[in-house]
């Protein structure tokens, strides 16, 4: 897609679900979703295991894909285009839309390799390009101080915390629009969590974040709209700051106040 | 969808928060109702110990205010928790500052004490009555998660207002015909303003409860009496 925008499209909502419905074979995981994601805003989904919150942030960059028998009716608009109109360039589509794991996942390679391995797959030679993208991309991920004189050491090497950050550094290097994160902090220690979060708040400035995650404390934090999603339905959606106090839907109030999970 | 029992501490600790701020209101009526009966009856020594039972009034707000602070640490409470719990805490500011008008009340009679009243006391000792009645509706309504309950409040604080100027008026009066009722009409003035306030302490607890179990903000002048919004409309607009 064209990076140069025009005000209408810088007006859109970066992400927009349009009776998004999703089957597992005959199961049907995701009911009629109808909400858009502002452009430049950190998104949570919250609900208990088995909801479909991770199943909805797979569709954002058509990992259920990979799922067999996975079928997905109805629209997902990235900055207006639908994301399952037939010809949709799937890689390129998961360059615009980077994902961040629950468990970090370095590649079994150097530091610098783990965040150059995108833009080389996207046709980066330069040399110079490409370590400019690694200390930019480590900058982003608030980790290049910690690393810089090791770069050529395994990614593998490094600290949990540090590891995922460095999985949110690969995702960042190529440039993508939106960035998917499934608990990307569920399997870190606190001071590597809180480092994570600060780095999601810096991250909205150039990234429209889709995040999954358990700790409801975790989405009030960090994010600016939160979703409850229950059984595959979208029970709500709005401004956190209200979700968390004043949520409209009993439900979300029993979930976000632990009568029920 | 199954229900598990993990609420169950919480819903323990949350129970007995509001069990302490309930007794904080039933304190806090009491020296208010305590000290204008001293009042009316110039007795001192009902005076005096609704002076010395203060202390006892702010270590229970105290209290509140610590058991709050350790319910958020340990269980980070979100929806209607976090709005009982904040709200709590703005109830118990409240509640303790009406203990204080009462402390106040009781001081008044003490200076009093011995002097003939230039009037008998009726408007005042009613003042007080409405505010037992507010304060009796908004922790009941607090206690039993009935909003209903909770918007009755208002109306009577605009009795408390009026009551205040009805006192105001005829002290002024008073001390229109005789000067030297200038420094016992300035000190019942002095209750019925502090009845007044502690009126309004109590309409902020009844406003409180409404955010806490319908999480709306609930301002009071909504519910005023239509009579009562003109009046004010027109002293408004012949200042």
């Amino acid at each position: 897609m064209d990076k140069t925008q025009t005000e209408s499209d810088r007006d859109l909502p970066q992400v927009r679900t349009q009776g998004l419905n999703l089957y597992y074979g005959p199961d049907r995981v995701l009911w009629s979703l109808n909400f858009d994601i502002p452009r430049g805003c950190v998104a949570a989904f919250i609900g208990p295991s088995g909801c479909g919150k991770s199943s909805y942030l797979r569709c954002l960059n058509r990992m259920n894909d990979f799922i067999p028998g996975a079928r997905v009716e109805g629209h997902v608009l990235i900055d207006g285009a639908d994301i399952y109109a037939p010809g949709v360039d799937v890689i390129a589509l998961r360059r615009r839309v980077g994902m961040v794991f629950q468990k970090p996942n370095p590649f079994p390679m150097s530091i610098y390799e783990n965040v150059a391995y995108g833009p080389r797959l996207f046709g980066v030679k330069n040399r110079e390009a490409l370590d400019e993208t690694v200390r930019s991309s480590l900058e982003g991920a608030a980790l290049w101080s910690e690393v810089k004189d090791k770069l050529n050491t395994l990614g593998t090497g490094l600290s949990g915390g540090q590891q995922q950050r460095l999985c949110i550094a690969r995702a960042i290097a190529t440039e993508p629009e939106v960035l998917l994160m499934d608990e990307p902090t569920s399997a870190l220690d606190p001071l590597s969590t809180s480092r994570i979060e600060e780095l999601i708040r810096d991250l909205k400035s150039r990234f429209t974040v889709a995040i999954v995650t358990h700790n409801m404390q975790q989405a009030a934090r960090i994010s600016d709209y939160t979703a409850f999603f229950l059984l595959g339905e979208l029970v709500e959606y709005g401004p956190t700051s209200r979700i968390f106090t004043v949520p409209e839907d009993k439900r979300t109030e029993d979930y976000i106040t632990g009568r029920f999970g | 969808m199954s229900t598990i029992s993990i609420r169950k501490q919480q819903d323990a600790d949350l129970v007995e928060i509001k069990r302490t701020l309930i007794r904080l209101g039933k304190m806090s009526e009491n020296a208010v109702v305590h000290a204008v009966w001293a009042l009316k009856n110039s007795d001192v020594e009902a005076a005096r110990s609704v002076i010395d039972g203060d202390d006892a009034l702010d270590e229970l707000t105290e209290r509140i205010d610590e058991s709050c602070m350790s319910f958020n640490a340990r269980y980070q409470p979100l929806g209607q928790d976090l709005r009982m719990i904040v709200s709590t805490m703005h109830m118990a500011v409240d509640l303790e500052r009406i203990g204080d008008y009462g402390v106040n009340i009781a001081r008044a009679a003490i200076l009093l004490e011995k002097k003939p009243l230039i009037k008998p006391l009726i408007d005042i000792p009613r003042m007080s009555a409405i505010l037992s009645e507010m304060l009796g509706k908004a922790l009941s309504a607090f206690d039993v998660e009935d909003v209903e309950t909770a918007t009755t409040v208002f109306t009577l604080d605009d009795q408390i207002d009026a009551l205040e100027k009805q006192v105001v008026r005829e002290l002024f009066t008073m001390v229109m015909e005789r000067v030297d009722r200038l420094e016992q009409a300035f000190l019942l003035m002095g209750v019925a303003r502090t009845l007044e306030r502690a009126g309004d302490h109590a309409t902020n607890i009844a406003e409180r409860v409404i955010y806490m179990y319908a999480g709306k903000i609930a301002k009071a002048s909504d519910y005023k009496n239509p009579k009562d919004k003109i009046q004010e409309q027109e002293s408004r607009d012949e200042s």
